[in-house]
Order: structure tokens, then C-alpha cells, then sequence
């Protein structure tokens, strides 16, 4: 008791409550700055989910539904005709093909960095990938205009093409002639430009693998490929999807580098190798030059590519959901 | 004289294992060094485990125990910088052959680790994984053998009704056994146990203690520990580590009741480590 007087007393004249009190008020203070922070999120999202609505409503009042299977795109025709299925083909099939590729790269450089790579090269390659995430999308799309697309159409394609000829479906995805602009290329960029998101967080999910998880599957006499196989990405799985998913949130929404090389075409044709466009490329290439109705549809396609994208992220966060029931947890 | 009296004590009353009949060498060490890096870890170690035995190892932390542990499976294959030098033999295999097949070796030389180290995967899974490896069966000759294995471990009466959830689902003490279960279901020559009870309660520890005694029929064994009565209970030989150095290894009654060496009883009397 005395010690505690003393140090009341030691505390002199100041006013404890007092000074608590300004401490009280910051806290105040911060727990609103936080607070603001936070609902404003919801708030923009909100306002531009309006104001897409409130912009696409022409449109959606002219042509419906129909919007959604209409493949012609015809805004200074008399009537005007609009449809969004070119677009939104074009935007899931470069996808597709983009992480058709991305992935497993993705994974085995990832899976090489962590488990096999020599440590002098680790740091190398760290960097490149992380470089490439840093390259603006404009040079991705000039570098697959100039160099990319013409290689493509003079080796790849042509090569493609050769072989599948004549063979049901594939022959049909792979058919003639090679283009400098077509879906491909444009899947083949996105590919790149993806990569460094499922590495890099493939890379941090590997590496929290306990290292005494993977003596143990050693220790039964596991090769790296079975511990790999078996083991780390199992215990990881739900980081990599989140990598994944990041990676497809990207592809979906790139425009610049897709705008590029995409060709800029609304017909829909079975050829991969075909020009295309994705819905955030068509926006790009018309919205300066649109007005009225046109207008309206260019931003109906944006909120369309909205819905996409939600749905394309529930429906993977649903399978995650169910691989997770399936492991047993 | 109150040495000895002290160390007895210190060993707690010591339910000794009967003194059995040197067995044949599985696992001969001859002049073996270990390096980590510059660091010279483990000094001219020459000892051997008795086929079908149980050697404990024991000496504080940083003694190279655990280390030499690693050599005997090439677990220190994983990391680089680390070399060995000297002879170590499998039966006729030359386990330091760079050569060797190390997934046909560590097929022969299971480990159990400290922490209990369950796949993520089902029960089941986890010791059907181990047995695909290296085997083509059928489902049904598959159930028999992830049975066998997991009563093998102990653990059946408890799992057999969840075989299909998760591993990391079970207990520690659980989880343990299915390591063991999964280490066994293998049909390894050798285990090496490396502080096995270290993360578990008593009861848990008792039952996996039991375990080892049970599994030594058919598998030599190796058991690191830092606790020196579970040395005294489950060994039939003991090995004294300390700095590096292999101190003294002899029968594990004689360790524990009279130690050649002054260092060991000053150990196992509790005057260090």
C-alpha cells in the first residue's frame, strides 16, 4: 500500500484521468479513420455498380436479353444491333487457354525454385519473375504485336495447323490460316503475364510446408516428384487456388496488351488461331468514339464482365469448398 | 558408491530389460565423421545395431544423436553443405554409396520423427500411400494391409470406424502411431525413432513405448531420447553422445548401474546436460 501512494505521489501533479483521456479521444479518432476507411469500400463498389447499371440501361432496355446471344455487333446500322456473345467468348476462351498454360508453368517453376533449384540460382530466377509482374501491360501488348504475333503466325501456327488437319474437333480448334492477331496470341500473352502471380504465391505457400512433412514422405521413400505430388501442394492447396484465382481475376479483366493483338473481331469462329476481341478490349477500342445507345452497350458489356468475373470466382471458391470436404476437414 | 546409488534414482528404479544375447550386426559404423558446413558434428563414431535390438541413443542437446540418426536414412541428403566421411554399412550395402537408390534405402530404414507428421490426406491414405510406393495390390489385399499396419501401430481399435478422415484429425498421441503404422506398413528392415515421445502426454508415451518393445521382435530399431528412464525401459543398448563423441555404448543395464566412463554418470546422474 505504501508503495502504491508513493508512487501517486511520484507522479506529482499531473492528472492521471487527464492524461488518459487524450489518449481516449485518439482512440476515438482512430477507431473512426478505420471505420470510414473501411465502409468507403463498399461505398465505391456500390456507386460503380450503379453507375454501370444506371449508364447500361438504355441498352438493356433496347435489346434485352437477346444481348447476351446476339454475336452481331452492328452499332451504326439502322437499326442499330448489339450482342455481347463475341465478346464474352473471346474473354473466356483467352482465359482458358491463358491458364490452360499459366498454371502448370506457373507451379513448376514454383515447385523448382523451392524443392530442386541450386541455391546461387534461386535469387535469379526470383527476380525475372518478379520483373516480369513489374513490366507494364503496354509493352506485353507492343512486344506481342511486333515480335510475338509474327513469330507465331510463321512457326507455331502454320505447324499447328499442319498437324491437326483432318482430325475431328482438334482440327476444327487449330485451323487455318495463321494470323499476326488472333485469340491465341493474345491467351499465349496473358499466359505471361499471369505467371508471376501463381509462382510467387505458390512460392511463399511451398515454402511453409513443414520441412520435417517432407523428410517424413522422404523418410517412406518418396522421389521429389510424389512428395510434390502428395504432399506439398495437398498442404497447400487452398494458397495456390488463391494464387490461381488471382491470376484468372487478371486475364478476365486485361485490356491493354489484349486490345494489341486480339484483332478486334466480333465474329465468333472455332479457331483458336482466329482474330477475336474480349469484352475489355471492345470497350477499349470503341468507347472514344461511341456515343448514345453504342455508348450504353459498350457499358452494358462492362457489367456484364463484372458478373463474370463474380461468378467465375463463386464457382471457384465453391470447388475449393469442396475439395476441402473431400480431404476430410 | 553414492554415485551409483544417486544414478539408480535418477534412472527411476529402472525396470530393466533382461540382458539378451549379442545379436548380429544389421547397421555397422565404422570411423564415421559428419560435417555441417566447417562445423565437424559427429567424431569417429564406431558402434553397430544388433539385428532385431533396440539402441538408444542419449546425450544432450547438440551431441549429434539426432545427426548421426540422419545418416543411417540419407536424411541429410535433403540439405546441401552437409558431407560424411567414414563407413557405414546396411547389412552389404554401403549406405554412403552415392550411387544408392535412396528411396530403395529409406524403404529398408523407416523414420519416425518428433513431431507426429501425418500426410494430409484420410487414414487410410496415409498408410495405403506409403505401400503404393513400391507395391501394385489390389483394393482388397490393400485393406488387409492397411489394417495390419494400423493395428500394427496400435491404433486400429480406434480408427477403424474413421478410416476416411483426415490424419491430422486424430490426437497427437494418435497421430504418432499412425506415423508408426505408416512407417511399418513399408516393411522396413530398420526404424529410427527420433525423440518419438517428446509431444506427448504420458499415457500416449507409455503406449508408444510399449510399441517399440513390441515392434523390436521384427525390426531393429534405433530411438533417440532425452528422457533416460524411457532409454532405460525400451533399449536393450545404449550409446552415450557427447560433443560429437561417442562416449560409451554397452548394454543399457550397465550404463545406467555402472558407467565406465565418468562423464556418462555425471549424464545420467543428472550433474549435466
Amino acid at each position: 500500500m505504501a508503495v502504491q501512494s508513493d508512487i501517486v505521489d511520484d507522479a506529482g501533479p499531473y492528472d492521471r484521468a487527464k492524461a488518459l483521456s487524450a489518449f481516449k479521444l485518439g482512440d476515438v479518432t482512430f477507431y473512426w479513420i478505420t471505420r470510414i476507411s473501411a465502409i468507403s469500400v463498399l461505398l465505391i463498389l456500390g456507386g460503380i455498380i450503379l453507375s454501370l447499371i444506371v449508364g447500361a440501361f438504355p441498352a438493356m432496355k433496347e435489346f434485352g436479353f437477346a444481348f447476351l446471344w446476339t454475336q452481331r455487333w452492328a452499332p451504326s446500322a439502322d437499326p442499330p444491333v448489339l450482342g455481347a456473345l463475341g465478346p464474352m467468348y473471346g474473354t473466356l476462351v483467352t482465359s482458358f487457354i491463358a491458364m490452360l498454360i499459366a498454371i502448370p508453368v506457373g507451379l513448376g517453376i514454383a515447385i523448382f525454385l523451392t524443392e530442386l533449384c541450386p541455391q546461387w540460382l534461386r535469387r535469379p530466377i526470383g527476380m525475372a519473375i518478379e520483373l516480369l509482374a513489374g513490366i507494364p501491360s503496354i509493352i506485353y501488348g507492343m512486344w506481342g504485336f511486333f515480335v510475338l504475333g509474327p513469330f507465331l503466325a510463321n512457326t507455331f501456327q502454320p505447324f499447328m495447323i499442319k498437324i491437326f488437319d483432318g482430325v475431328p474437333v482438334l482440327g476444327a480448334i487449330f485451323a487455318g490460316p495463321p494470323s499476326y492477331l488472333s485469340l491465341f496470341n493474345a491467351a499465349l500473352i496473358l499466359a505471361i503475364m499471369v505467371l508471376p502471380f501463381i509462382t510467387s504465391i505458390s512460392v511463399d505457400v511451398f515454402k511453409t510446408v513443414p520441412p520435417v512433412l517432407k523428410e517424413a514422405a522422404y523418410g517412406v521413400g518418396c522421389t521429389t516428384w510424389e512428395v510434390v505430388r502428395s504432399v506439398v501442394i495437398p498442404y497447400t492447396r487452398v494458397g495456390v487456388i488463391g494464387g490461381v484465382m488471382l491470376a484468372l481475376g487478371r486475364a478476365l479483366g486485361e485490356t491493354m496488351a489484349v486490345t494489341f493483338i486480339i484483332g478486334n473481331s466480333f465474329r465468333i469462329s472455332s479457331s483458336i488461331f482466329a482474330p477475336g476481341t474480349t469484352i475489355s478490349a471492345a470497350i477499349a477500342s470503341e468507347f472514344a468514339e461511341s456515343d448514345g445507345l453504342h455508348q450504353s452497350g459498350l457499358i452494358l458489356l462492362g457489367l456484364l464482365l463484372f458478373v463474370l468475373t463474380f461468378f467465375v470466382l463463386a464457382a471457384a471458391r465453391l470447388m475449393l469448398m469442396r475439395l476441402e470436404k473431400k480431404a476430410g476437414n | 558408491m553414492s554415485d551409483l546409488s544417486v544414478s539408480m534414482s535418477a534412472a527411476g528404479g529402472l525396470p530393466q530389460s533382461p540382458v539378451l544375447p549379442e545379436a548380429p550386426a544389421k547397421v555397422t559404423v565404422r570411423n564415421l565423421n559428419f560435417y555441417y558446413g566447417e562445423h565437424h558434428a559427429l567424431k569417429n563414431i564406431n558402434m553397430s545395431l544388433g539385428t532385431n535390438r533396440v539402441t538408444a541413443f542419449i546425450g544432450p542437446s547438440g551431441c549429434g544423436k539426432s545427426t548421426l540418426l540422419r545418416i543411417f536414412n540419407r536424411m541429410y541428403d535433403l540439405y546441401p553443405g552437409q558431407r560424411v566421411t567414414g563407413q557405414l554399412m546396411l547389412d552389404q550395402t554401403n549406405i554412403l554409396d552415392p550411387k544408392l537408390d535412396l528411396n530403395l534405402l529409406r524403404a529398408r530404414v523407416g523414420m519416425v520423427f518428433q513431431k507426429p507428421t501425418p500426410f494430409p490426406m484420410t487414414i487410410y491414405e496415409n498408410i495405403a500411400f506409403g505401400i503404393r510406393l513400391y507395391e501394385k495390390i489390389s483394393k482388397s489385399e490393400m485393406d488387409d494391409r492397411v489394417e495390419k499396419a494400423l493395428r500394427g501401430g496400435a491404433l486400429w481399435n480406434e480408427v477403424k470406424d474413421k478410416l476416411n478422415a483426415s490424419g491430422l484429425s486424430l490426437s497427437g498421441g494418435q497421430q504418432q502411431r499412425l506415423c508408426i503404422a505408416r512407417t511399418v506398413a513399408v516393411r522396413p528392415e530398420v526404424i529410427l525413432f527420433d525423440e518419438p515421445c517428446s509431444a506427448l502426454d504420458p499415457i500416449s508415451t507409455a503406449k508408444v513405448e510399449e510399441l517399440i518393445q513390441e515392434l523390436s521382435e521384427n525390426y531393429t530399431i534405433a530411438i533417440v531420447t532425452h528422457n533416460m528412464q524411457q532409454a532405460a525401459r525400451v533399449s536393450d543398448k545404449t550409446a552415450f553422445m557427447y560433443l560429437g563423441e561417442l562416449i560409451e555404448f554397452d548394454d543399457t543395464s550397465k550404463i545406467f548401474t555402472s558407467p565406465t566412463d565418468r562423464r556418462t554418470q555425471d549424464y545420467i546422474t543428472g550433474r549435466f546436460g
